[in-house]
């Protein structure tokens, strides 16, 4: 039934899994050589209560927050899924915080046959229409809250958000045929992942590789894949990005008219530009893959890309020596994801004070949350995937090659308002039937039962004034300034 | 005395349960243009439209004349129906409205603006604009920076509104330590009751009990972000919702056009008086690396229509001489098409300013086409200048303060 782990890398021969709290683990694993100063500096128990020290600067008022197994339970689902129902937070925790880790980055062993089997069908190639648009979105949002592979569908997301392209270039079946590319290598190797998105139609169309030919070279793609997608800035010239741009000529898509429904690439000898190209001090007579080659062991990338995934799954600018790490296990594991992955979940940082509900909820997060609460049928799902727009978040179509900023950005006095209307009506068509006097419960599985004396005391009033509301309540729990943050 | 920031921290920020306008915002455009015929600097808005992607300048101010034009674009090239101003530059065929602009002296073109070093990433380059800065950089940006000065010389209007950015994002313009509002519409910008059993139940009142106090639970920064954001979203909500009733666009906006709407958005809040100081519109699709040439004449005709239909509301109101109109880009294009019928990251490009209170005319020096930089234009005015220029004679602020250095200024305004 699943394909196994058969693009992760052979590099995983030590124990996956360690202990939140695992400094020697880390320390005997990872350290090696001119490393070990570095490492030691964070992982050393004085050095380490000096970051934390210096975290507690930074937040305050969730001392002692993760103390609790449960609470580090449904922490975890928020950052590697998209949050739990009572059944799901449950199940997980009574794995404990290790177990719960370890089945959802084994992903590939859990069966999602109930999801697929609840997915509505979907036809991509329907046309470029809103409705083809609005039925693909939905399609991923209900992923989102029914799968059973919370990572799976969180990493495919991560994905969209770093090698972007958008509905504004791209056809509709385009777009899904690079939601699957992603969800298949999500967790895989960074070269795989990197030349297999490189001839992606979604992706030539976005960045216009498919235009891209011998001795008429457009600069696009080549200079996003160093600026965005590898090395970032400061990394590269103007002339390797000229250079390299000729080194992906030759893949296009066929059909004139009609490339914007193609799903097909295809490498056409005659338009690649087979001349030497000077790349980074190298010359060659280089192709695409070569460009990738290059590009995915520079220290730049690893670094890079450890700080966007730990930015993504724990806290924003991660410490110099938290990225050190992880851009050593990225490069020890030959560029696997998910060694990275895996790391970040075991690493204390991962549950250290500075990292509770230092995200902000983005609206893929917020709408998924909300509809677990909720329940949706099929058109709760179009209907809340259409609703994402004013909140700042269109599914299959980020704003720009950068993809959505994120953090404190979610949050201004429009989107705020948006976040709230939207919960609203979500649980004014509710379907799932709550218990009387629920608010303990609710509060317990949604926000941590962890909540300002302000805002307790305003749920319990808003509970006696409004006896049998169940609705109401909900609503009021997830619009507290708790749920908005993740 | 209290600043409004004092009100947010010390969570006294008022909530207005009616739908009379608040008196903060009483101080608006309105207000004075029934008081006096000349706009005093405080009543004045400047509103930016910023074409996102890097706007094509060579086929937007067009040197019709320059044989280097012609065979740097065989297949880009405006060969039919250019707008000439002279003998040698012509605007976009579809710029219609903006050339009628030109013919009344309400339109300044700045030529060939750039900066030293110019940086060829989208976001790298827009960063630089955003902070007035070559460095760029995620610091205040240059309008949040006017927006503070506003504040520090007691002459802020002290609400949400005197920053607007229609759309679902502030830009980085704005940023700062001044809260500002984005508004998507008027008729979503508001909080929806609960409906109990059929029975309205207004929530306000306990959302505002949770978003006043979570500044001192939650974490930095996001308890004082949540707090004071819906404090400021509710107070400016019920300034726009008791106005909302009493405007009419005197203008025609076209329909189906994202910038029409928030061009329309921004004449709405101006027009009713909410104390605007800066709006932001963003018109985005400029990067066209490959067959540009449908893309761009349609956004050109967007954008002319757009601006056309704003200032035919703003005359309508009276206002036309209290707002002026400024647009940017963070790069123009490389000046031979590229073999995909489109144009690859650039550097210089024109900026147009617009309105009753600017001095028509060209300004600066076209840059030329045979002296290029990689292929690339040389800038001839740093953006610093415009910007320089409007903060001194438009918002009278200390522009050497706000861009942190002294930047020559250029006479587009009106005596």
């Amino acid at each position: 039934m699943d394909d196994a782990a058969s693009t992760t890398s052979p590099a995983t021969t030590r124990p996956i899994w360690k202990r939140p709290v695992s400094r020697r683990s880390v320390l005997v694993t990872g350290a090696a050589g001119a490393t070990a100063t570095a490492l030691a500096v964070l992982w050393k128990g004085d050095a380490l209560s000096q970051i934390l020290d210096h975290v507690r600067d930074l937040t305050h008022g969730y001392q002692g927050a993760l103390g609790s197994e449960r609470v580090r339970v449904a922490h975890l689902l928020r950052r590697a899924g998209f949050g739990a129902t009572p059944g799901e937070l449950d199940r997980y925790l009574a794995m404990g915080t290790a177990g719960a880790t370890q089945a959802l980055l084994d992903y590939r062993q859990t069966s999602n046959a109930q999801l697929e089997g609840a997915l509505p069908a979907v036809d991509p190639n329907a046309g470029r229409g809103a409705a083809t648009v609005g039925a693909i979105q939905g399609w991923w949002l209900q992923r989102m809250v029914q799968t059973a592979r919370p990572l799976e569908e969180k990493m495919t997301l991560f994905w969209h958000g770093l090698l972007t392209s958008g509905l504004d270039k791209a056809g509709p079946a385009q777009m899904f045929v690079q939601n699957q590319l992603f969800r298949k290598i999500a967790m895989g190797n960074l070269d795989d992942l990197l030349k297999a998105v490189s001839k992606d139609p979604a992706m030539m169309i976005y960045l216009d590789t498919e235009t891209n030919r011998k001795g008429k070279p457009n600069e696009n793609y080549a200079r996003e894949l160093m600026e965005l997608f590898t090395t970032g800035i400061g990394h590269y010239s103007e002339d390797d990005v000229r250079e390299s741009a000729r080194a992906f000529t030759g893949w296009t898509l066929q059909g004139a008219q009609q490339r914007r429904l193609t799903t097909d690439s295809v490498f056409v000898p005659r338009l690649h530009d087979d001349g030497p190209k000077t790349f980074m001090g190298k010359t060659g007579t280089f192709m695409g893959d070569d460009i990738v080659e290059m590009l995915v062991p520079l220290r730049a990338t690893a670094e890079r890309l450890s700080t966007r995934l730990f930015s993504f799954f724990a806290y924003p600018n991660p410490e110099p020596e938290v990225v050190h790490h992880l851009a050593d296990t990225f490069q020890k594991n030959r560029y696997d994801i998910g060694a990275v992955v895996r790391e970040i979940f075991a690493m204390d940082a991962f549950y250290s004070e500075k990292a509770y509900r230092a995200l902000v909820k983005s609206p893929a997060e917020l709408v998924a949350q909300t509809l677990k609460a909720t329940g949706a049928d099929a058109n709760g799902y179009l209907a809340a995937a259409a609703a994402m727009a004013p909140m700042g978040q269109v599914l299959f179509y980020p704003p720009n090659v950068a993809g959505w900023p994120a953090g404190t950005s979610w949050i201004n006095s429009s989107t705020l308002l948006t976040r709230i209307n939207l919960v609203n009506g979500a649980t004014q068509r509710m379907r799932a039937a709550l218990p009387a006097n629920s608010l303990d419960k609710l509060m317990s599985t949604l926000v941590d039962a962890n909540l300002s004396p302000s805002t307790r005391d305003g749920l319990q009033a808003y509970a006696a004034a409004h006896a049998g509301d169940q609705a109401g309540l909900l609503f009021m729990v997830l619009a507290t300034p708790e749920f908005q943050l993740n | 005395m209290f600043s409004r920031r004092d009100f947010i921290t010390q969570g006294l920020l008022p909530v207005f349960a009616g739908s009379a306008v608040p008196a903060v915002f009483a101080n608006g455009v309105a207000a004075a243009a029934a008081d006096s015929p000349n706009a005093t600097p405080s009543d004045r808005v400047l509103v930016l439209v910023q074409l996102a992607g890097g706007n094509d300048g060579l086929n937007t101010l067009i040197p019709f004349q320059d044989g280097a034009y012609h065979d740097a674009r065989p297949t880009l090239r405006q060969d039919q129906g250019v707008l000439a101003l002279n003998s040698q530059l012509g605007l976009h065929p579809n710029l219609k409205g903006l050339k009628a602009r030109w013919d009344a002296g309400q339109l300044a073109i700045v030529q060939g603006v750039g900066y030293p070093n110019p940086n060829l990433s989208h976001f790298a380059s827009m960063s630089v604009w955003e902070t007035a800065s070559v460095r760029g950089g995620i610091g205040d940006g240059w309008l949040g920076r006017y927006l503070n000065y506003l504040d520090r010389v007691g002459e802020s209007p002290n609400h949400a509104l005197e920053g607007v950015s229609a759309g679902s994002l502030v830009p980085p313009e704005l940023r700062s330590r001044t809260p500002v509002t984005a508004l998507q519409s008027l008729r979503t910008f508001r909080l929806q009751p609960v409906n109990e059993h059929g029975t309205q139940v207004d929530v306000e009142n306990p959302l505002m009990k949770f978003y006043g106090a979570f500044k001192a639970a939650g974490p930095a920064p996001f308890g004082a972000l949540l707090d004071t954001t819906l404090q400021e979203a509710l107070q400016a909500s019920h300034a726009l919702q008791a106005t909302d009733a009493t405007y009419a666009a005197k203008g025609t906006y076209p329909s189906n056009s994202p910038i029409a709407s928030s061009l329309k958005l921004v004449a709405e809040t101006i027009v009713s008086g909410l104390g605007v100081r800066v709006a932001h519109v963003t018109l985005g699709g400029f990067d066209n690396h490959a067959r540009e040439k449908p893309v761009h004449d349609k956004l050109l005709l967007d954008l002319d229509q757009a601006l056309a239909a704003f200032m035919q509301d703003l005359e309508g109101h009276g206002l036309a001489d209290k707002v002026l109109v400024m647009t940017w880009s963070e790069f123009g294009r490389r000046v031979k098409e590229n073999g995909s019928a489109g144009t690859d990251h650039g550097t210089a490009a024109p900026m147009f300013l617009l309105g009753a209170p600017i001095k028509g005319g060209l300004y600066g020096q076209q840059p030329s086409l045979n002296d290029l930089d990689n292929g690339n234009l040389k800038f001839s005015t740093d953006f610093r200048s415009v910007y320089a220029s409007v903060l001194q004679g438009y918002l009278n602020a200390p522009a050497s303060d706000l861009l942190g250095g002294s930047f020559e200024t250029l006479p587009l305004l009106k005596a």
